[in-house]
């Protein structure tokens, strides 16, 4: 019994008290959240799991199979893949962890050699970095810094990992339930609303699930792309393990600035220890890297996930200084999914918050509720 | 119930996995005029007026319809997000299932047959509401003339 008709008012966009508002409720979410890293962590990495999964699990249901039984066919078999995968690599890992450590140092003194050998190629163009000596210097330095530095820290590392692995068995587990019970648990929030906010609450869940979509879908799409074009580069410079090395650089974008820094490093130090003659393949991984940045900052990222987030590009920047300011690696990781769902769910409090209409029903639906509780009561 | 009245026992399960029961006091306002529509009521108890109001503060409640348990109402909402044209309100207490556009368009996706046969019935209403309208237009045109 519906048509066209005339819009209520009431309707007001997003003011600044509600920008407000969702600044600082995401600020104070990633205060809170940093506190519960070992359940932030694996919750993530199951979100991005089940927006991964959740397409197969519709194919299985569409071919007529039961959502609960499909989604634990699915789970079930790709865990199953996870960790026969596992088996297969760990032996061989903990093998070659004598190889990885010589590797590791290999690696750090082939980035120290690259920077002396630029620093000399400097030095040997300007007068005034010659006479300040400032390859001698910056080389001594680095090499105090470096020195025993895998030796030093690859402990704090293996028990840093350690330390993480039983949070990080929980995403698996995680995974199962949100494909198994998302629709349950929506519904079940749906159940709590009053009735005069009942269809705006559908509404809202179906945004926060849209926007949460979107950007790890976005995420995963870009990591692809990132790391498909940073393999392809690496192939035409000649690097070894081109391909590896290039979907790991695009995984360590995934932690803004601090990780995609980390990532480019590590492109400079392979491509200077392979090749430790001519200083071409080195410049040309760096030109990649940076080529691939630019495309990935001003084009993909606004294109994929921008796009869907709704969010201002400024805004999107500014909230990732104060996400690192506020909670650090984690705060740059967290912030703008958590500003995308703040975002959605305070845009449609203030637009409930603000409309009379809808307050007034819900008081209305109150006193009838109160009405009824007192019927046939004795008067006191 | 009419609008599920073609599927069979394996389908209403599926269906009624998307379903939101809410109860309903007699006087309480299902949808306003105006609203956007977000989803369909299907009648499980009770009886619920649809009808117009006016736009002055003391306007009346004009019935256009009222129904009863296995009718439905609100399903333009699966159609478009267009603003609501009459409000919904019920006489006594009612119970009622709801069912999300958004549930509906991915109906559309992974049981595309339930889909169809819900889209198929919410069709012949309309059409019988067409036809109606049509008749009462017939109707009045004559009694002018």
């Amino acid at each position: 019994m519906t048509s066209d008709g005339p819009d209520r008012a009431g309707e007001v966009l997003a003011g600044p008290i509600v920008w407000a508002g969702i600044i600082a409720t995401t600020s104070l979410l990633l205060l809170l959240l940093q506190g519960v890293l070992w359940l932030v962590i694996p919750a993530l990495l199951g979100l991005i799991l089940y927006y991964l999964l959740q397409p197969a699990v519709r194919r299985l249901v569409f071919s007529g199979l039961d959502h609960e039984l499909a989604a634990s066919l699915v789970a079930g078999v790709f865990f199953v893949a996870i960790a026969a995968a596992l088996a297969l690599v760990l032996p061989w890992a903990a093998a070659q962890a004598t190889n990885w450590h010589m590797s590791l140092s290999r690696y750090l003194d082939g980035g120290v050699s690259l920077l002396e050998r630029t620093l000399r190629l400097l030095e040997s163009e300007s007068g005034l970095l010659r006479n300040a000596h400032v390859a001698e210097t910056v080389t001594a330095r680095i090499d105090e810094l470096t020195s025993g530095f895998v030796e030093r820290h690859l402990p704090d590392v293996a028990m840093a990992v350690a330390a993480w692995l039983p949070s990080i068995l929980l995403a698996p587990l995680l995974t199962y339930f949100f494909l198994r019970d998302g629709r349950r648990f929506a519904r079940f929030l749906a159940r709590a609303m009053p009735n005069a906010y009942f269809e705006r609450t559908l509404k809202l869940l179906h945004e926060v699930n849209q926007t949460t979509r979107a950007y790890f879908v976005g995420l995963i799409q870009l990591t692809l792309v990132e790391g498909a074009l940073l393999a392809l580069g690496l192939v035409w410079i000649g690097l070894p393990g081109a391909m590896g090395l290039g979907f790991l650089v695009a995984v360590m974008a995934w932690v803004p600035y601090v990780g995609s820094a980390a990532g480019g490093l590590m492109l400079l130090m392979v491509a200077a220890t392979d090749f430790p003659n001519t200083l071409w393949p080195t410049y040309a991984a760096g030109a990649l890297f940076l080529a691939v940045r630019l495309l990935d900052d001003f084009v993909l990222m606004p294109l994929i996930i921008g796009r869907h987030l709704r969010l201002h590009p400024l805004v999107a920047i500014l909230m990732l200084f104060a996400g690192g300011v506020i909670a650090g690696v984690a705060g740059l990781m967290l912030v703008l999914p958590v500003l995308g769902v703040v975002m959605v769910v305070g845009e449609t409090l203030g637009r409930i918050v603000t409309d009379p209409r809808l307050r007034a029903r819900h008081r209305h639906a109150l006193r009838l509720r109160r009405r009824q509780a007192a019927m046939n009561l004795p008067r006191p | 119930m009419a609008l599920f009245a073609t599927l069979t026992q394996k389908e209403l399960r599926v269906v009624r996995a998307l379903q939101h029961e809410r109860d309903y006091l007699a006087g309480e306002v299902v949808f306003d005029q105006g609203e956007e529509g977000q989803a369909l009521y299907v009648m499980v108890s009770g009886r619920v007026a649809i009808g117009l109001v006016g736009s002055t503060p003391d306007a009346s409640f004009t019935v256009v319809a009222e129904l009863a348990p296995g009718d439905f109402f609100g399903e333009m909402a699966l159609l478009d997000d267009a603003p609501r044209m009459a409000q919904a309100r019920a006489l006594e207490d009612c119970c009622l299932v709801a069912f999300f556009r958004e549930d509906f368009m991915l109906l559309l996706e992974t049981h595309p047959t339930i889909a169809s046969k819900i889209a198929i019935q919410l069709a012949r209403h309309m059409g019988q509401r067409l036809r109606a309208a049509g008749s009462r237009a017939l109707l009045s045109r004559s009694a002018l003339s």
